[in-house]
């Protein structure tokens, strides 16, 4: 690409990528989209901390305005949650966050059969995680309903907005691979997957809090 | 003309020109071009202001009369809830960042395009769709609680407050996606050259909005989606009965309606230093400061919401920081009005429309904040929330400011977008009728609420009775309202005869030195062929143009065109 | 006209300021100066509610306050617009100058934005510490409430409780009443949905908040007969949401509480019960108390108050709620006064609308819920 430029020095970039070009097969094009699209799905996921944060915030702060916590309902207060099935769903979870590291390990190390073990894996222990919610959701302690007090609102709201994203997730990660096993992407070229990790890991540290919110505190 | 040995970053993935979008759907319906969405935010906001603007004057015709016979209550409420849904949602937001943010920030950095076009035109369809569902609420009682909508008198309403929420989420959905698309844009897009501190200051302002847009919205989104449950499903978020809290719902909603008015006024100060020094031949007074004041205001405006909240029942301690924090956030704008000033100071000033606008824009704007500190000031805004002082201060701010600005960023790229100038005396007719309007319609409202005239009333006997003047000065207002629906409606006529038969603007009719300006006008769908590179910030009058690699080679000191002077051009040779 | 070669631009210096800055300065000035001393001396009659202006001890503070916000606002405002339409008008293009003219090259100016910066932070730290001053002496009253009251605002009117009165009066037949002279504290809540009560003849209003008690602290100082209004938007009719404040002295508010204590008592157990017709009963009940109460359900079957059914005759709730049996008469009795629960309000009678006859329905509705 010709420049007239007083300057008449090369890019830096263009240098390296260059040099990478030899190597590595590096396209110094797809370098600067994925590094807008890189840059732009963090914002996004960032965004979605400002959305989780707002309802924290809600639950902290009837959480701080309440008389008593579990909220007394009908004379008799609601239960706490069962923090041993908690832990051990959030092991499921926390484990898959595990598997798909490993899983983008191998694509970057062209070990396609690899990554196909860990990604369905970690797709997996999402729906595991998302069955082990669904479980928790019918045998919430009496009293804990979404329309019952402000225990249910928070609790089945954020949990809600979390089990979504997983949800959201899980069908991601099915379509990544597919799209991985049709060739989409090569060792140089994987924004999806790298995205689909990012996003994975943050629903991760997510649950984190909402786990120490809702069961340990 | 400083030239630093900035290693060139030469952007290979921008510097590719993707092919001419083919047939009416994707040239202009489904269109990717940031400059054809722009186009669309811009009629779409027009159309929502009419709509808005109606409202309001069947607002001022009810305060006609202090019984309040023209309309029920019940019209009345749902006039000023929607009055201000539409004007705040879809007209404020589309209009100054979605129409002018879109059309001229990318052109501004050199870019061709945003960084993710289809999510631009994304962003652009859901605020029809947001319209769509917030108008549908007409057909089972439009929503009626006011523009803020606060629960639980927004959940007794009736189903329109439903609808309200779902299509406000759906317009804050777009608010975010543009928000992330520009901040990308402007960190990755730049033309070779432009750092930082060469960026214009529209695209600054534009960059501190965006960082507001990305971040604050999604609180009113989570605001919105737990007033949506609690209207829909009896979700008990702000139901004291069970464990809730109707406070809940202001802190949510404030902290995201705070950031919202720099939302709106963010791009209008950038617009405002951007048409004083090419109006006033110099270059603009204190770059730096303008520039990092943007990013101050923005980041500062999250810390300041409770100032909503001082009468509300909040805890007392509470208001004492959030004051601090509101007058503080006074030195910063008050540096952007000081440094304003000092452009005009030893200028050569040509009083054009948009000239017009934004120096109206200094006064009106200041006026505004001052009030805005009564506001902030804890006693004494227990005396003036809720009274019509409020309704005065934002309608400055908001109609003298914000508005008063995008009008003069319309008549200032115009001519960029179409290729036509506006009619100057239509222009300047237009303006008067304006400000005058806006001064007679918001100054007595001041007065009024003072005197202790209630907002959100469909009819004030009990005020009347204690302060008569009111029928007198309510009366006032509604005519003069009338001034600003006469200005906006010549304004939309200046537009249609332009666009058909306004004289040819040539791509630099102002003289100005923006990127922009250095391509035809309207610009080919690409936006450069080349990638210009940048050597300087762009403001300095007694510099040649500071960019390399243009299109065009223009006159390295630009000039007003003899169409904007209606006279023809003498260039003096120096030393003559 | 052909295409004139460019040209590089010409810089029009500027003597000093310009020309006539002074003088216009000095007008300016003096304008500033004439408002200021009109606002410190002049009584603000024009300005701020007429009746008794100001009529409590915040007032006093809260009018100090915005005359000083006054005095420099209008300043600053006269400077900034001055000053903005003085450039305009001195640096404006002339008509036959030559076309590449430009201004004077000048990027910053250090040492007058440091003061520019410097003075309005002064002026708001000053202003900062003066709120904090007024802010102390509203929120934190010297010395102890003579009075403390309760006011509920309701969709569409206000409910006032004073000590030692067995229910409540309602506006607008009621008023409220306030000795003057002597510090109040009210405490103020909601039955319903967000309200504001305002007087605004003592620049003080606070929120009405279901669930929340916020307190207003006031000494009145004059006496006189003020409006209140609310002022947050409640719902269709929260424009003619007012009632009535009076002031007075001392004495006659002892007066006047005295004569109320006996005719609330008196109105109290009044009511004729014979004659009940359940069947109306059943009607009022649907139209005015099965928003909150179910008659179908068991104690435990709550919307906001318990269920009602099996009312006489539940054994694992064998009293009413205030702890009386649930004989017709205090049943009566409950319906006339209402009830503040732990999680909400019962409108009394005057609130809820309901005559002599409503109330023998109503009871004999309730006592046939077996």
């Amino acid at each position: 690409m010709a420049v007239e430029s007083t300057f008449g020095q090369p890019s830096p970039l263009l240098e390296r990528a260059a040099v990478e070009a030899r190597y590595h097969n590096v396209d110094a094009l797809y370098e600067e989209t994925r590094d807008m699209r890189l840059f732009g799905f963090i914002l996004f996921l960032l965004a979605d901390c400002v959305l989780f944060s707002s309802f924290i915030f809600a639950y902290l702060f009837l959480r701080a305005s309440a008389p008593t916590w579990p909220p007394v309902v009908n004379g008799t207060q609601i239960g706490r949650l069962d923090v041993a099935f908690g832990a051990l769903n959030s092991i499921v979870l926390f484990g898959s966050g595990v598997t798909m590291h490993f899983a983008l390990e191998s694509w970057k190390n062209l070990k396609t059969r690899a990554f196909n073990v860990w990604i369905v894996t970690t797709t997996l222990l999402g729906i595991a995680f998302l069955l082990g919610q669904a479980h928790e959701y019918t045998s919430a302690p009496a009293g804990l309903t979404w329309s019952g007090n402000a225990f249910g609102a928070t609790y089945f709201t954020l949990t809600g907005l979390h089990g979504f994203h997983v949800f959201a997730g899980v069908c991601y990660l099915i379509v990544l691979t597919i799209q991985a096993n049709r060739g989409v992407y090569t060792g140089s070229k994987y924004f999806g997957l790298t995205a689909g990790t990012l996003y994975w890991h943050f629903v991760d540290v997510i649950w984190v809090l909402l786990f120490v919110l809702f069961y340990l505190w | 003309m400083s030239v630093t040995a900035h290693p060139i970053d030469l952007h290979e993935a921008h510097d590719h020109i993707h092919p001419a979008p083919q047939g009416f759907i994707a040239k202009y319906v489904f269109s990717i071009d940031h400059k054809v969405i722009a186009m669309q935010y811009f009629v779409t906001g027009l159309l929502f202001m009419l709509v808005g603007g109606s409202f309001a004057e069947l607002i001022r015709l009810q305060l006609w009369n202090p019984k309040g016979t023209f309309m029920e209550y019940h019209t009345y409420n749902q006039m000023f809830t929607m009055h201000g849904t539409v004007m705040v949602w879809l007209v404020l937001i589309p209009l100054v960042t979605g129409s002018l943010g879109n059309l001229i920030m990318p052109l501004q950095i050199g870019a061709r395009d945003v960084a993710f076009p289809w999510l631009n035109m994304l962003s652009f369809w859901l605020i029809p769709v947001s319209g769509l569902i917030l108008f549908s609420s007409f057909f089972v009682g439009a929503p009626s609680s006011g523009w803020t909508e606060y629960p639980p008198i927004s959940i007794q309403q009736g189903p329109g407050g439903a609808l309200w929420s779902l299509s406000i989420i759906v317009v804050g959905i777009s608010s975010t996606l543009t928000g992330l698309n520009f901040i990308v844009t402007i960190f990755k897009m730049r033309a070779p050259g432009m750092t930082w501190t060469r960026m214009p200051l529209f695209t600054w302002a534009t960059f501190s909005t965006a960082i507001l847009n990305l971040f604050a919205t999604v609180a009113l989104s989570a605001a919105l989606l737990a007033l949506f449950f609690a209207q829909v499903f009896d979700v008990p978020f702000f139901d004291a009965a069970r464990g809730g809290s109707p406070l809940l719902y202001e802190h949510m909603f404030w902290f995201y309606s705070h950031p919202a008015v720099y939302i709106f006024i963010l791009p209008a100060f950038g617009v405002i230093s951007e048409i004083l020094p090419t109006f006033a031949r110099k270059t603009i007074f204190g770059y730096k400061m303008i520039a990092f004041s943007s990013l101050a205001i923005a980041v500062l405006g999250f810390t300041v919401w409770a100032h909503h909240m001082f009468p509300s029942g909040i805890a007392p301690w509470l208001q004492i920081p959030f004051m601090v924090l509101t007058y503080l956030i006074g030195i910063p704008t008050g540096i952007k009005i000081f440094s304003w000033m000092a452009t005009l100071w030893g200028g050569r000033i040509q009083f054009t429309t948009p000239m017009l606008y934004a120096t109206a824009f200094i006064g009106t704007f200041s006026f505004g904040g001052i009030t805005g500190i009564y506001l902030a000031c804890v006693p004494v805004d227990l005396h003036e929330h809720g009274s019509y002082f409020v309704v005065g201060h934002f309608h400055y701010v908001v109609a003298g400011g914000a508005v008063a600005a995008f009008f003069a960023g319309l008549y200032y790229w115009f001519p960029k977008a179409t290729g036509r100038l506006l009619n100057e005396r239509l222009g300047k007719l237009g303006f008067w009728l304006f400000f005058i309007g806006l001064t007679g319609t918001f100054l007595p409202m001041h007065w009024l609420g003072l005197e202790g005239m209630p907002r959100r009333y469909a009819s004030y006997e009990t005020f009347a009775k204690a302060f008569p003047d009111a029928v007198f000065w309510n009366r006032f207002e509604s005519v003069f309202s009338f001034f600003m629906v006469a200005s906006v409606g010549l304004i939309a006529f200046n537009i249609f005869t332009a666009i058909r038969s306004g004289r040819k603007a040539g791509n630099n009719p102002w003289g100005a030195r923006t990127l922009e300006w250095m391509i035809s006008s309207p610009p080919p769908y690409y936006n450069f062929k080349k990638i210009p590179i940048v050597l300087d910030r762009p403001y300095d009058f007694t510099a040649p143009l500071p960019y390399l690699n243009l299109d065009e080679e223009p006159d390295p000191y630009p000039v007003p065109s003899e169409a904007v002077l209606e006279r023809p051009r003498v260039a003096v040779p120096v030393g003559a | 006209m052909a295409r004139v070669a460019p040209s590089a631009p010409q810089i029009i210096a500027t003597k000093g300021i310009g020309p006539g800055f002074v003088p216009f300065t000095i007008v300016l000035t003096i304008i500033n100066v004439a408002i200021a001393l009109a606002v410190i001396y002049l009584p603000l009659n024009f300005l701020l509610p007429q009746e008794s202006n100001p009529a409590s001890d915040s007032a006093v503070g809260i009018d100090a306050l915005f005359k000083f916000m006054t005095v420099f606002g209008s300043a600053i405002t006269i400077y900034v617009s001055g000053y903005t339409a003085y450039f305009a008008w001195v640096f404006r293009r002339r008509p036959d100058e030559a076309i590449n003219t430009v201004g004077v090259p000048i990027h910053d100016a250090p040492k007058l934005e440091f003061w520019w910066t410097l003075l309005p932070t002064v002026l708001l730290v000053v202003l900062m510490a003066f709120t904090i001053v007024v802010w102390k002496q509203i929120n934190f009253p010297t010395s102890a409430a003579a009075l403390t009251m309760e006011v509920v605002a309701h969709q569409f009117n206000f409910e006032f409780r004073y000590p030692g009165l067995s229910g409540s009066l309602y506006s607008p037949q009621g008023e409220m009443h306030l000795p003057a002279g002597k510090p109040i504290k009210i405490l103020i809540s909601s039955g319903d949905v967000i309200h504001q009560f305002w007087v605004p003849e003592f620049r003080l209003k606070a929120a009405a908040v279901p669930g929340l008690v916020t307190e207003l602290n006031v000494t009145p100082t004059h006496n006189g007969r003020y409006d209140i209004v609310c002022s947050e938007y409640c719902g269709v009719n929260h424009s003619i949401m007012q009632a009535q404040l009076v002031v007075e002295p001392p004495d006659k508010f002892d007066a006047w509480l005295s004569h109320e204590r006996v005719a609330v008592a008196a109105t109290a157990g009044q009511v004729q019960l014979a004659g009940g017709d359940a069947g109306a009963g059943k009607t009022t009940f649907t139209a005015k108390c099965s928003a909150c109460h179910n008659a179908a359900g068991s104690y435990d079957q709550k919307i906001v108050g318990p269920g009602l059914n099996h009312l006489t005759d539940d054994p694992a709730h064998p009293k009413l709620v205030n702890g009386d049996d649930p004989s017709p008469e205090n049943i009566a009795m409950l319906l006339v006064k209402g009830y503040q629960g732990p999680i909400g309000v019962m409108p009394n009678r005057q609130a809820n609308g309901l005559s002599d006859a409503d109330i023998a329905n109503l009871v004999a509705y309730l006592i046939s819920l077996k």
